[in-house]
């Protein structure tokens, strides 16, 4: 019996699709049993991250409305021998296509197959959040460091912790260590505070992980990537290892760096 | 046939009462208040006390009672006093007295609720709101919004431990904590909001409150 985990936000555009993807996949490198789950219905992207856009024959719809089964519908990731899966969502209908019932017994029949479940959540509190939560037993919340992302994760949070979930747990997502250490961010230790919630992981700012969302190849599958070693790691705390939280540091003088600045003075 | 009095004026020292029997059936107490009322042995204008005993009138009989009693060019009633109310009133009163404690996080689009005192053990998040009769107590960060003395209690406070909220309303006073705001303080560590003689939301040090608003206490003895 697999688990099932939603991704979400509140806010849109924080990075709720791409920790998607990079987590599945990285869930997936561990070699797991991945199935990935789109719920935003109307506006998909998880396949375009994923690189398996033109493999969707059937998606999320038609499986609820009966017009195929489970396992037609979803879309094998060939980089994995039998690790990943997408279940795409539909993109001609809306929210309103599936009820959170349904979404719930779906998700019970994936539990049955898979590892785990991730579920990518739209953003918003209507309708589609409520389908994508309905079938989760556990839930990530993604804010980045910005104060309007970190007030909508609030806002998610006190939603998530009415339903019948375990304690949802954070990711703090594009965080620029340049910012944060010349003190004109948010840092990591103030929005976990203002949250009150547990930390999962943080994610770099870094941009390959546009550029590889673009080539349909997840950013975590270079292992020298920061922003994939963040990922890597959240993927590895999610499995239950302890891994020490990454320094911000990567970006300040090293001892050259330093010596170099005390003779400049 | 003895004619009993249903309904007697007094001169106290406090004033006139008219007292209203309580045994006799409604119709014949407020037929004879209306004749007493009539008497012109009154004169000038008088501010008169109505007690009605242990009889439960509702709101349209206590108008009526007031009416009755205002046919008299000379009476002014100023108070109608019952020794009596439902359950309902008691039950409303009992909860309006209690304190009720909320122990978590209040967060954005929340609200919590209390009709007498509220007592919070956590954070009031940005956009969260706390409501309450009485006074509002928290035992954490106020950063959102709250709401004391919500049915009118002019007297009632907000308290917090770290009181850094975006809006502080007491009764019908509402204060938005703007930048411009002169009272605000750098580190607004233990510090409470009340309603200042002058009309406006003030804050001061938690210390204080003893001061300022004696009645809030509600303990007893001790030593």
């Amino acid at each position: 019996m697999g688990e099932a985990i939603v991704i979400t936000s509140g806010k849109g555009g924080v990075g709720k699709t791409t920790t998607s993807a990079n987590l599945g996949t990285a869930l997936a490198l561990q070699g797991k049993k991945v199935c990935l789950v789109d719920t935003d219905i109307g506006l998909r992207n998880l396949d375009v991250i994923l690189g398996l856009e033109n493999r969707i024959i059937y998606d999320l719809v038609d499986v609820i409305a009966g017009r195929c089964k489970i396992h037609q519908a979803l879309v094998k990731d060939k980089r994995f021998e039998d690790g990943l899966f997408l279940l795409p969502a539909a993109q001609t209908t809306d929210k309103n296509a599936v009820e959170p019932g349904e979404m719930k017994e779906l998700i019970t029949e994936l539990k049955r197959d898979y590892d785990y479940i991730l579920i990518d959540c739209p953003a918003g509190i209507e309708q589609g959040y409520k389908n994508a939560v309905a079938g989760a037993d556990r839930a990530i919340v993604v804010t980045t460091p910005e104060i309007s992302a970190v007030r909508d994760a609030d806002r998610i949070i006190g939603l998530l912790e009415q339903e019948d979930i375990e304690p949802p747990k954070l990711i703090i997502n594009r965080i620029k260590s340049r910012l944060v250490n010349s003190g004109d961010a948010l840092d990591v230790n103030e929005i976990t505070t203002h949250l009150s919630i547990d930390l999962l992981g943080i994610v770099l700012d870094d941009e390959k992980v546009i550029s590889s969302s673009n080539k349909g190849e997840p950013v975590v599958m270079d292992p020298s990537n920061p922003a994939a070693i963040g990922y890597r790691n959240i993927a590895r705390r999610i499995l239950g290892e302890s891994v020490p939280l990454m320094s911000l540091d990567e970006g300040s003088p090293g001892f050259f760096g330093k010596l170099k600045s005390l003779f400049a003075k | 046939m003895t004619k009993q009095h249903y309904v007697t004026i007094k001169g106290t020292k406090d004033g006139l009462v008219l007292r209203l029997d309580d045994k006799c059936a409604y119709s014949d107490m407020i037929a004879e208040l209306r004749n007493k009322v009539s008497e012109n042995s009154l004169e000038g204008l008088a501010e008169v006390k109505v007690h009605i005993g242990n009889r439960y009138c509702n709101e349209e009989e206590l108008k009526e009672i007031m009416n009755v009693v205002h046919e008299s060019p000379h009476l002014r009633v100023s108070k109608i006093q019952s020794e009596v109310i439902t359950i309902e009133e008691c039950n409303q009163k009992v909860l309006e007295n209690q304190s009720e404690t909320y122990i978590g996080i209040v967060r954005s689009g929340q609200v919590v609720k209390a009709d007498g005192d509220l007592v919070v053990i956590g954070d009031v998040n940005p956009n969260g709101r706390v409501v309450a009769a009485g006074s509002i107590y928290i035992l954490g960060r106020l950063k959102g919004i709250a709401h004391a003395g919500a049915t009118g209690n002019e007297e009632a406070v907000i308290a917090a431990s770290w009181l850094e909220a975006t809006h502080l309303m007491i009764a019908d006073k509402l204060e938005t904590m703007t930048d411009e705001l002169t009272i605000l303080s750098e580190q607004p560590e233990m510090e409470c909001a009340y309603i200042h003689s002058n009309g406006f939301i003030a804050i001061d040090r938690l210390q204080e409150l003893r001061i300022l608003r004696p009645n809030l206490s509600t303990f007893k003895g001790g030593s």
